[in-house]
């Protein structure tokens, strides 16, 4: 039986932002904590780098528009040219509106894909609700978890310090 | 000083607060859950849904009848060949845009009252686009060919016209039902993990497990979510205003009087507002009531949506002004011709009830008094409803009913069909509420909790 890390149940965010720079500054850095709703700036705490989402999300919509500009003007100008009264072939400003809703879905579509993809979702099981004491639903708990992979990570050392910055309950999580 | 003067504002008017009481996390997320995970909804929830149902299967048969017979069978004929198909599309879409508004745009301006409205107006957003792209289609005459709009390889060898309002109506309706739908999963993520974990029966746990794609709340989720969730409704902001000013220009590209106007773009996406907030109100009222959550959909999110109505009002208002102003300015005999048509001829009673439902009606939400009263508000939602849909009808078919020549004139009667496919899609829109109220939190669990945190109310 492999231990996946310690986990330890704080009553608000403020405690829990406070456990997390505390831990960082004793030199953890595989730590995860989580919340039922977005706890602001603890991401950057618990050491995440900027996010690469908005690339994702502007390459989508790059992708998307040029696309299907590029199907349209193939298709007026190599496939099937019709001359109407030697208008022009390549008429932009219609075809810019199709383009502008193919950029928006997408972007849209590759935000969302790029967001699953980044956090690993869609994921069957994980191994921080083998934690008794873990509950995601009843919303008042607010919890910090230390890998057993972190090199910093000592059994009974870890679980006192979590301990002393105010942790409600400090529970071992099989892997 | 700006927050000074913030303050004053506040003391001036003592506006109702955005949650009220006082509340902690388990009791949001139970509350909220209980109306889905225990599911005893009371005996009238049943009664209402049991009415939706008789016009579901209404709709189906309308819609069976219509594809069987062909659209000859609904009031259109030459000259009108549009008629409530296109007026009730228009009406639908418009209603959807509110909720985008409410979830995206206010999203984006940090207004703390969309949070317990913004789940319910996105799932409206999903039902009315449903509807509404129904609508279109039923109306090619051989609905089974629609997807010979999209570019697909076939025997053919034909491309879609890519310069015709029509395909681009396709497009923006197609892109915009898709992102209307993911923002709304997005959105529900969180709460999908809070129903999974809540769950009791076997089934409830498989069901929301699947959805919630493993949801756990992980900080570093968390992040990743935010900018994607800001990113989508900075995307849909735009998308908005994109569709429907689409759906104005299948009017304004045909050269024909009464249809050709530049004002109409700016002024369906005001129309598609309006409406859409007095959905809102028509179905956040009674859900207020019903399910007792007074406290968390307050009256500040009824008095908001109120104010936004008077907001887009006043623009509709003001686009129907300018449209008389522009046909009579512009000189041309036929422009003229059409206002004065439409104000004395057939179909003027309906013009008339038209600017009395948008135009005077709605004054009366400048009054606090009225916005804050639900039974009043309600009616008033209800006849601006009815309002707007006559707006897309007068628009639709007096148009075509009075072009060039007048040899050509003629006009279209409704037939039990037009009424058949209207109500039932009504009553579908209202069934697919309630199934979602059943299956689905109906307000955002996440956002209300960090509401209540912001508001220092946290356990």
């Amino acid at each position: 039986m492999s231990l996946h890390g310690v986990i330890a149940a704080f009553a608000d965010p403020e405690a829990l932002t406070q456990a997390a720079r505390a831990m960082r500054d004793k030199g953890y850095r595989r730590m995860d904590a989580f919340s039922p709703f977005e706890v602001r700036g603890l991401a950057q705490i618990l050491g995440m780098p900027r996010t690469r989402m908005p690339w994702a999300v502007l390459a989508g919509g790059m992708a998307g528009g040029l696309l299907v500009y590029a199907l349209i003007l193939y298709s007026v100008e190599i496939d099937y040219p019709v001359n109407v009264g030697g208008r022009p072939l390549h008429s932009w400003p219609p075809f810019t509106v199709i383009a502008f809703e193919a950029a928006i879905l997408g972007a849209a579509l590759a935000g969302f894909v790029a967001m699953l993809w980044a956090n690993g979702l869609p994921r069957y099981h994980h191994p921080v609700f083998n934690a008794k004491t873990f509950t995601y639903a009843r919303g008042g708990k607010f919890y910090l978890l230390i890998e057993a992979a972190d090199p910093k990570y000592r059994k009974g050392l870890t679980k006192g310090q979590l301990t002393r910055l105010g942790a409600e309950t400090v529970e071992e999580v099989e892997a | 000083m700006a927050e000074a003067l913030g303050a004053r504002a506040e003391n001036a008017v003592p506006r109702a607060p955005v949650l009220r009481g006082h509340h902690d996390f388990p009791e949001i997320s139970g509350r909220i859950s209980a109306v889905v995970l225990q599911g005893r909804l009371p005996r009238f929830f049943w009664a209402a849904f049991f009415v939706c149902f008789v016009f579901v299967l209404l709709f189906l048969y309308s819609i069976t009848y219509l594809i069987s017979v062909g659209v000859g069978a609904y009031g259109i004929n030459i000259p009108v060949a549009w008629g409530t198909m296109i007026s009730s599309f228009v009406w639908w879409i418009g209603i959807g845009h509110a909720g985008t508004l409410i979830s995206a745009v206010l999203l984006l301006l940090r207004q703390p009252w969309r949070a317990s409205i913004n789940r319910f107006a996105e799932a409206m957003t999903l039902f009315a686009v449903a509807m509404a792209g129904l609508y279109p289609i039923l109306h090619l005459g051989r609905p089974w060919f629609f997807y010979w709009l999209l570019p697909l390889p076939n025997t053919h060898m034909h491309w879609p016209q890519w310069r015709s309002p029509l395909v681009w109506d396709f497009s923006a309706i197609a892109t915009y039902a898709t992102v209307s739908l993911l923002f709304w999963y997005m959105g529900l993520l969180p709460d999908l993990g809070v129903l999974r974990d809540r769950a009791m029966s076997r089934a409830g746990q498989l069901f929301y497990g699947i959805l919630a794609l493993g949801w756990r709340g992980s900080a570093f989720h968390w992040a990743r979510y935010r900018t994607v969730y800001f990113l989508m409704a900075a995307l849909a902001t735009p998308l908005v205003v994109s569709v429907h000013s689409i759906v104005a220009l299948d009017f304004t590209f045909a050269i024909a009087p009464g249809y050709y106007s530049t004002i109409f773009p700016p002024y369906f996406v005001a129309g598609a507002l309006l409406s859409g907030f007095a959905m809102v109100l028509t179905i956040a009222i009674p859900l207020r009531w019903a399910f007792a959550v007074e406290d968390l959909i307050t009256l500040r999110h009824m008095e908001n949506a109120a104010k936004l109505m008077i907001a887009a009002g006043m623009i509709v208002v003001y686009g129907y002004a300018s449209e008389a102003f522009f046909a009579w300015y512009s000189g041309q005999p036929y422009e003229r011709a059409m206002m004065a048509q439409r104000a004395v001829g057939p179909y003027a009673p309906l013009f008339w009830v038209m600017l009395f439902c948008n135009c005077i009606v709605l004054q009366l939400l400048w009054l606090r008094r009225v916005r804050l009263n639900m039974p009043i508000l309600f009616s008033i939602a209800l006849i601006i409803n009815i309002g707007m849909w006559l707006e897309r009808y007068v628009i639709v078919v007096t148009g075509p009913s009075r072009g060039y020549l007048p040899s050509s004139w003629g006009e279209q009667s409704l037939t039990w069909l037009d009424y058949g496919i209207l109500f039932g899609s009504l009553g579908t829109f209202f069934a697919l509420v309630f199934l979602f109220i059943r299956i689905l939190p109906a307000i955002t669990i996440f956002e209300v909790e960090e509401l209540v945190e912001e508001k220092g109310g946290g356990a």
